[in-house]
């Protein structure tokens, strides 16, 4: 329970400063003012159609864009010529902010679902190629001996070593792509969106309700805090063989 | 016969200031069934020259030949015990073990009961589902011989297979190979750069020179292996010949 003493001097703070008129109410709902007005938001439903709409967009893209990631990562850790191809492509789009490309795709697709999510995948591509390539890249060479002094054919050696071997690195860029997805979701609801949270805490922005775009504030931080806890024990889970410290380890 | 026939053969590395030469002109045959050691100074290419032997890593010139068909690449025929085990990290025990058989389409019922001897024979039962990282040691090294033993190569290659040992997990594991070597007889090249243990296992041992690595002289050892260690270690002709190979080993060292 240590561990979550900061966070609750944080909000003890936050309390502090608005009952004790330090920050005028009206500018910074205090904690208990934020809970309430998220407890109305989910008991008139408003909350939760959000969040899914939200979740879906950024753990969909999270997913489509990891997937893409691992192949091209593979591609490129294991063919020159797609390594040729593909790196400088890579190296010139790896520190592009992906949200300034989100009115562009507003005037492509459109305001909605594939705007929100094709922002996703390209942020999430790249920590995961980065990562996947890595990982190949340090597959140590006595490894890949023994499995083929084992007879492993080429095109097992990718599933049956590459992949369980760069796995570490994989879900390593995995994690830091879910920590831009939501990130990316919620500015391109921002921008432009008929729903998701993004959009709803812009409104209520807009409109100077800010208990409730704290309390739409509240809810994804915990969505995406669970989100990163529960990918975190899924590492765990895949990485229970290797003896390297584990990825939760980190933070205990 | 000759299982094993390498001849004049060459291997250089490419440095920024020039080829060096690794190993110079090597010939060297190996009878079935027999266990042969290459020992020499650290860094004489004695690793390389296993390594070529095993496929892995071209020659620049020369054959090597297996049962007169020269290799072009890693074969099942020849199987390798690696220095730091090389086992799969994310593979259990008996996954581990029964790698190489899945690679030839053994059904799973067939390669686990290969595999359960395996374990029984090499002591460690109960451990069949723990991950290398469980495990001591002693006992991954004897997960990486067993798994290779699994798919019954005619060859075994061991890269100074007990170099990370302590020096008692290494002594019981010489004395468990060699119980394996004397039943199944296997046609055995071990690298090491220790001189009790060439002597101790082997019936023929080669000094490697200096880079670039030579082969400088060679003892046949003619050791009654019947009795325990201690009789063998203890004997007359054991320290003799140990001597003979240190002193030999030595001079290499030395740069003599």
């Amino acid at each position: 329970m240590f561990r979550y003493l900061p966070l609750m001097l944080f909000v003890a703070l936050w309390q502090a400063v608005v009952d004790l008129g330090v920050v005028d109410r009206h500018f910074l709902p205090s904690f208990t003012q934020t809970v309430a007005a998220l407890w109305e938001l989910m008991q008139s439903g408003e909350i939760a159609w959000n969040l899914w709409v939200t979740t879906y967009r950024s753990l969909g893209g999270l997913a489509i864009g990891s997937l893409l990631g691992i192949v091209l990562g593979l591609l490129m850790a294991t063919s020159l010529a797609a390594d040729r191809f593909f790196a400088p492509l890579v190296a010139t789009t790896y520190s592009l902010p992906k949200s300034s490309l989100i009115p562009l795709f507003i005037l492509w697709f459109g305001v909605g679902d594939v705007t929100a999510m094709l922002t996703v995948v390209l942020a999430c591509l790249l920590p995961v190629i980065v990562g996947t390539y890595q990982g190949v890249k340090a597959v140590p060479a006595i490894t890949l001996w023994s499995a083929r002094a084992m007879g492993t054919p080429a095109h097992v050696m990718l599933r049956r070593i590459l992949l369980p071997a760069a796995m570490r690195s994989i879900l390593t860029g995995v994690r830091l792509a879910l920590g831009f997805c939501y990130v990316l979701t919620i500015s391109a609801e921002m921008i432009a969106a008929k729903a998701g949270i993004g959009k709803l805490i812009f409104f209520y922005g807009e409109s100077g309700s800010y208990p409730y775009m704290f309390g739409g504030l509240l809810a994804i931080m915990v969505v995406a805090y669970a989100s990163d806890r529960l990918l975190i024990a899924g590492m765990d889970y895949l990485l229970r063989w290797d003896d390297s410290v584990h990825a939760s380890a980190e933070h205990e | 016969m000759n299982r094993i026939s390498i001849q004049n053969l060459d291997k250089r590395y490419k440095t920024r200031d020039g080829d060096i030469p690794a190993l110079g002109s090597i010939s060297l045959d190996v009878a079935e069934g027999e266990f042969v050691t290459i020992i020499g100074p650290s860094g004489c290419g004695k690793s390389t020259l296993l390594y070529i032997l095993g496929g892995f890593i071209p020659a620049d010139g020369g054959t090597i030949r297996v049962d007169g068909k020269e290799i072009t690449g890693p074969g099942i025929d020849r199987g390798v015990v690696f220095q730091e085990y090389a086992l799969f990290p994310w593979l259990t025990v008996i996954q581990n073990i029964c790698y190489g058989l899945e690679m030839t389409g053994m059904p799973r019922a067939g390669r686990e009961q290969v595999a359960h001897r395996l374990i029984r024979t090499i002591g460690l039962e109960g451990f069949e589902n723990r991950f290398p990282r469980e495990l001591s040691g002693g006992m991954r090294q004897r997960v990486a011989i067993a798994r290779t033993l699994a798919y019954d190569p005619k060859i075994l290659l061991l890269d100074e297979p007990f170099g990370a040992l302590d020096s008692q997990t290494r002594e019981t594991m010489q004395d468990e190979l060699l119980r394996l070597w004397l039943a199944q007889r296997k046609t055995v090249v071990m690298v090491t750069h220790d001189v009790d243990e060439a002597v101790y296992l082997s019936e023929r041992v080669l000094v490697m020179s200096k880079r670039p690595g030579r082969i400088v002289r060679e003892f046949r050892v003619a050791l009654d292996r019947s009795g325990s260690r201690e009789q063998t270690v203890l004997s007359d002709a054991f320290t003799r010949l140990r001597n003979e190979v240190w002193l030999c080993v030595r001079q290499q060292v030395g740069g003599g």
